[in-house]
């Protein structure tokens, strides 16, 4: 069997309603609400496969669910009896987005990496992943800039590329190989025309990002420090603390563990989904909160999911699906939050701005002229006012004079959220 | 695993979920991302809130007071004492006798079947719910100058507006998803205007911020308006053509002396002619309003001074513009519209016309009661022949919820009997005769009407937990014990009989509402598709009516005894009286314990530090809770949650109540507090 095959569109309820006779079959499907969710299908042609439309929470959830019973508990006769619940399941996965699949990847790596959790691991170890390339990308999605997507070059079990009236199927992992070996009648060989035509698919899916974003410059400046403060003000103020950014994340792994009784003599170990956005995710028994402030908890997320993540793994866990783009209406997301820190002048430059803020309202500088000399002293790397004064824009009195005017202002008022949240 | 769209069963918002099921237990939620309010999230409360539906607290089997104890008894005991007790104070009293509360957790058809056991069957007009203690005003206020208490306009509206003016609204907080959609216009360049005293996280984005003292609305509106009308800013032709009562009305506002804005509320003149001008000068502004502006003893007249305000600068009517009094609970408009209330049937069809009761006498093979109804508080307060001798409570906890917890409580206690339906063995229910237990949101079908006036379903995801019933499956049970038997297999038949009395409802069938989102009352027939807007083209009532209203202070100021104002409300990571939120871990860890929000400047001056203990005390009696130092309350002034039964906000509060509607003045009381070492 070659690396690559042909699966005529027709065909392929034909393959899917053989896999899943053998297998827990799990698809995006568009439900008769209008949403497109992953489900179990348990019957191919009773659903609407919706290949085109980012469901609306990650696969993340059939590996690691949001309340997952670990072990029931008893109590009789004064001793304590334990019963695991461990799952044990067969799946195959069909028409993951390349960065929800990337995004199990990753956790793959995570749930093993130092202790092995059988939890994660019983869910994974049989389950197959089939990706389908995404030819249109969503309005929120950059995985291009995560590379982590439009189209794997590895990681997937067999990936396939729409080609109209067929499938192209890429042959990844054994048990890819596998699948389309049993069913090799549903398949033929790709032809080099098909494979030049799935090339085209994909650079021009690639041409089709409308957000472009640097991950590098942002790792770089948040582990350089150069992030300035009132940038985690702002989004903390504007963080809603509801969680949903972890709970959609495909890759936001961390939960809470919690005993639940069921009765005075027997109860569940219990863990459920967890946010660090919390002010409880990190409050110690005590009361005291090293994480008190929103700003604080918000620094820390981004700050898992790019300098820590790229430092322990060589990547950030961020694998751009989008989702907490669509969800946050704080705009706490990581598009909005990379643009921030790209666009904003670094940390030292940020007194510049102040400087040239006062001046402005002050009158004695033109916009035009404070542009120029922000241009220039870029280049120079002389404070502002060093670089004002030196090109006869202003004089060092007026300079003071505008900073006692500042001086005299009433001071911005303080932000609750420092004491109070 | 199965999934199940259905409601959120926590705020107004409305937001629709899928409810994951796994072996019969609900394990997950997932917010719709079709849903025009959800659009793919939750707020805390909705995305961990299923949590409580299973846990070990839920009452599982109905009980019954003996020697004193509630011990575990079967339905048939159950309901045979409640009908039996019930028909005893009503042959002895009369109906008036009894009072009902019903609840604006439970679904619309929960609420009509109550409203209806109340009148038909206890033959008594004392039926009422938590909207006395949240909305009461804007049902009054609203309908008195519109003819609706409803929100005018849609959420999704929001983000289309040009200024949004949120007074008395924490909604980044109460109503996380509708502050979505003010982020949304901030986004388009829109401007937002925060009054508030309490400096809310929404105030971080408002283009001007004004902080008046407590329990000043009046003034600042009245002053407001007076800006507007000196420069001019009025809209003429809307009000010559739309409104009726201007010339008194703008009499009335001449007379007002703009001095007394800043020696009453606190807020500078030019401050609020900036807010003036701001709101009057575009055509598409918003008002959006909560509890900060019901809560006081001049609740309906700060509902009317926001409705007088809306029409001087033509901002009814239209698109993106209206008043949007944001209700709590997920079915308290539902809960008003199906006449849980004592003066008007469902779709706020007057129970004193003869024409409106004979229709329902006709429909429900029976007379109705004439005596007019006591509101919630009255029937804790009553005396003589007003005295409520027996009760029935669905899902509500007084015992929590209403002001002057102490008398409240005496009040429970003196009951000759008490019947409590409820999920969970509430305060209130620790009071009970007979207690029920009742099915949640996850458990059974029905419908909720959000904020919006948006009519939406409730799907059943699992079987009741234990014994537990749907509360419209209680009162058909209790119903048919007293003799009136009610027959509905399912709660679509409790609303086509729901369509067929309630012009507002009348095109509302089950069938309609499987498709698309829900469907916006009013919808008078089959074929109309709901008004998402009211009063387009013409007010409900006709012409808008000015109100002339004049300032009146807070029932309770500080004095030297009690130094600081008390302010009450809600937090976001927890429910009203906390039987459900505090039951979730996620949201239980968020704040684990009741607080006391001081200004740091008075803490100094008290000598707390943040988290130590301190004593809050009022006329009434007192709480220790931790303090908690914050900026976001201006000096002399405290901030509790009412959420938490260890220190119970409502100890606190007085139970004196706006005259004209019941709603009783949580916003402002006076305290004293002292550091507990």
């Amino acid at each position: 069997m070659p690396d690559d095959v042909i699966l005529n569109k027709e065909h392929l309820k034909s393959f899917l309603r053989k896999i899943a006779k053998e297998r827990e079959l799990i698809a995006p499907v568009k439900n008769r609400h209008g949403d497109t969710l992953f489900e179990v299908v348990s019957s191919v042609d009773d659903v609407t496969f919706d290949l085109e439309t980012r469901p609306v929470v990650s696969p993340k959830s059939f590996f690691l669910p949001p309340t997952e019973t670990l072990f029931h508990y008893q109590r009789k006769e004064g001793k304590y009896l334990f019963k695991e619940v461990l799952p044990k399941l067969s799946r195959v996965f069909f028409g993951l987005r390349s960065c929800d699949l990337w995004a199990i990847l990753f956790l793959d790596v995570v749930f093993q990496e130092d202790f092995k959790d059988l939890y994660y691991l019983n869910r994974r170890q049989d389950t197959i992943l089939i990706n389908v390339g995404c030819r249109e990308p969503m309005k929120n999605c950059f995985c291009k800039s995560a590379k982590s997507g439009p189209f794997l070059t590895q990681g997937y079990d067999l990936q396939f590329t729409d080609l109209g009236d067929r499938f192209f199927v890429e042959i990844g992992r054994p048990r890819g190989r596998e699948l389309v070996e049993k069913w090799d009648y549903f398949f033929r060989p790709a032809t080099n025309k098909d494979r030049d035509e799935q090339y085209e698919i994909v650079l021009e899916a690639e041409s089709k990002f409308e957000r472009i974003v640097d991950f590098d410059t942002a790792i770089s400046r948040f582990m350089n420090n150069e992030v300035d403060d009132a940038l985690w003000e702002e989004l903390g103020d504007r963080c809603q603390g509801c969680g949903g950014c972890a709970y959609v994340c495909p890759t936001c792994y961390c939960f809470d563990m919690v005993d639940r009784p069921i009765s005075d003599s027997e109860g569940e170990r219990v863990r459920i989904h967890d946010a660090c956005t919390l002010a409880g995710f990190t409050r110690l028994a005590g009361g005291h909160n090293p994480r008190h402030e929103r700003s604080r908890r918000v620094r820390r997320r981004f700050y898992h999911k790019l300098p820590f993540a790229q430092e322990r793994y060589h990547r950030p866990s961020c694998v751009g699906c989008g989702r907490c783009v669509e969800i946050c209406f704080g705009r706490v997301d990581m598009i909005h939050f990379i643009r921030m820190v790209c666009e904003r002048p670094e940390k030292s430059s940020q007194a510049s701005l102040r400087l040239g803020e006062i001046l402005l309202d002050a009158g004695l500088l033109s916009a035009e002229g404070l542009k120029i000399a922000l241009e220039k002293q870029a280049g120079t790397g002389k404070p502002l006012g060093t670089q004002l004064v030196e090109d006869g824009l202003i004089t060092t009195e007026e300079i003071v004079s505008a900073l006692g005017l500042q001086l005299g202002m009433p001071g911005t008022p303080e932000t609750g959220g420092v004491i109070g949240r | 695993m199965h999934r199940v769209l259905t409601t959120c069963c926590f705020c107004a918002c409305g937001c629709n979920l899928y409810l994951e099921v796994k072996n019969g237990k609900v394990v997950g939620v997932i917010p719709s991302r079709q849903h025009p309010i959800a659009r793919g999230n939750l707020c805390l409360k909705g995305w961990n809130g299923f949590e409580f539906v299973h846990h070990k607290d839920r009452l599982k089997y109905p009980l019954i007071r003996k020697n004193g104890r509630l011990v575990e008894a079967t339905w048939n005991e159950a309901l045979e004492l409640v009908a039996q007790r019930l028909s005893q104070i009503k042959e002895r009293h009369g109906g008036q006798s009894l009072g009902v509360l019903s609840s604006g957790k439970c679904s619309n058809e929960e609420n009509y079947l109550l409203m209806k056991f109340a009148r038909a069957v206890l033959k008594t007009n004392n039926v009422d719910h938590c909207a006395r203690l949240c909305h009461s005003p804007t049902v009054v206020g609203l309908g008195n100058a519109f003819g609706s208490g409803a929100m005018t306009n849609s959420i999704s509206e929001l983000a289309r507006a040009k200024v949004i003016l949120v007074t008395g609204s924490n909604t980044t907080e109460q109503h996380p998803q509708i502050a979505r959609f003010i982020f949304d216009a901030l986004a388009r360049g829109s401007k937002l205007i925060v009054v508030d005293p309490r400096r809310i996280r929404l105030s971080k984005f408002a283009h001007i911020y004004l902080q008046p003292r407590l329990g000043t609305d009046v003034i600042w509106l009245n002053g407001m308006m007076k800006i507007i009308l000196d420069e001019g800013l009025l809209d003429d032709a809307f009000i010559k053509m739309r409104t009726e009562n201007f010339r008194a009305f703008s009499e009335h506002l001449r007379k007002f002396d703009l001095e007394q804005v800043e020696a009453v509320s606190g807020i500078a003149v030019e401050d609020l002619r900036r807010a003036a001008r701001m709101y009057a000068s575009v055509k598409r502004a918003m008002i959006i309003y909560s509890m900060g502006i019901t809560q006081h003893i001049c609740g309906t007249d700060n509902v009317q001074s926001i409705a007088n305000m809306a029409m001087l600068t033509g901002h009814v009517e239209q698109e993106c513009t209206g008043v949007g009094p944001l209700r709590g609970q997920n079915n308290v408009q539902g809960a008003c519209d199906m006449g849980a209330l004592p003066g008007t049937l469902p779709g706020y069809q007057s129970i004193a016309d003869e024409g409106i009761r004979r229709k329902f006498e006709k429909t429900w093979k029976t007379d109705l009661p004439l005596a007019p109804g006591l509101t919630e508080i009255g029937m804790f307060h009553g005396t003589g022949d007003k005295k409520v001798r027996g009760m029935f409570i669905m899902g509500e906890n007084p015992a929590m919820s209403h002001p002057d917890l102490r008398a409240t409580r005496r009040a429970l206690a003196a009951l000759e009997f008490l019947a409590v339906s409820d999920i969970f063995l509430t305060e209130t229910a620790q009071f009970a005769d007979v207690v029920l237990p009742a099915a949640s949101f996850a458990e059974k079908d029905g419908t909720f009407t959000s904020t919006e006036r948006r009519i939406q379903r409730v799907r059943k995801a699992i079987s009741p937990i234990g014994k537990s019933n749907p509360d419209w499956q209680i009162i058909c049970e209790l119903s048919a014990r007293m003799n009136y038997p009610m027959h509905y297999e399912s709660p679509a038949e409790i609303m086509e009989e729901i369509a067929l009395l309630t012009p507002i409802y009348g095109g509302i069938y089950y069938d309609r509402l499987e498709h698309g989102w829900g469907l916006f009352w009013p919808c008078p027939n089959r074929d109309h598709p709901g008004t998402p807007f009211l009063h387009k083209g013409s007010f409900v009532r006709g012409k808008g009516r000015f109100d002339c209203i004049s300032y009146r202070p807070p029932e309770e100021t500080p004095d030297d005894q009690y130094p600081f104002y008390l302010t009450t409300g809600r937090i976001y990571a927890h429910w009203h009286t906390g039987s459900m939120s505090r039951r979730v871990t996620a949201l239980s860890r968020e704040r684990p314990e009741a607080f006391v929000e001081i200004n740091p400047r008075d803490a100094k001056r008290l000598g707390v530090a943040n988290r130590d203990t301190v004593r809050v005390t009022s006329r009434r009696g007192e709480i220790t809770l931790k303090a908690r130092l914050t900026d976001d309350v201006p000096e002399k002034t405290v901030f509790i949650s009412f959420h938490f039964a260890e220190a119970p906000a409502n100890i606190l509060t007085h139970d004196r109540c706006d005259p004209g509607v019941g709603i009783p003045e949580f916003k402002v009381c006076a305290v004293r507090l002292e550091g507990v070492k």
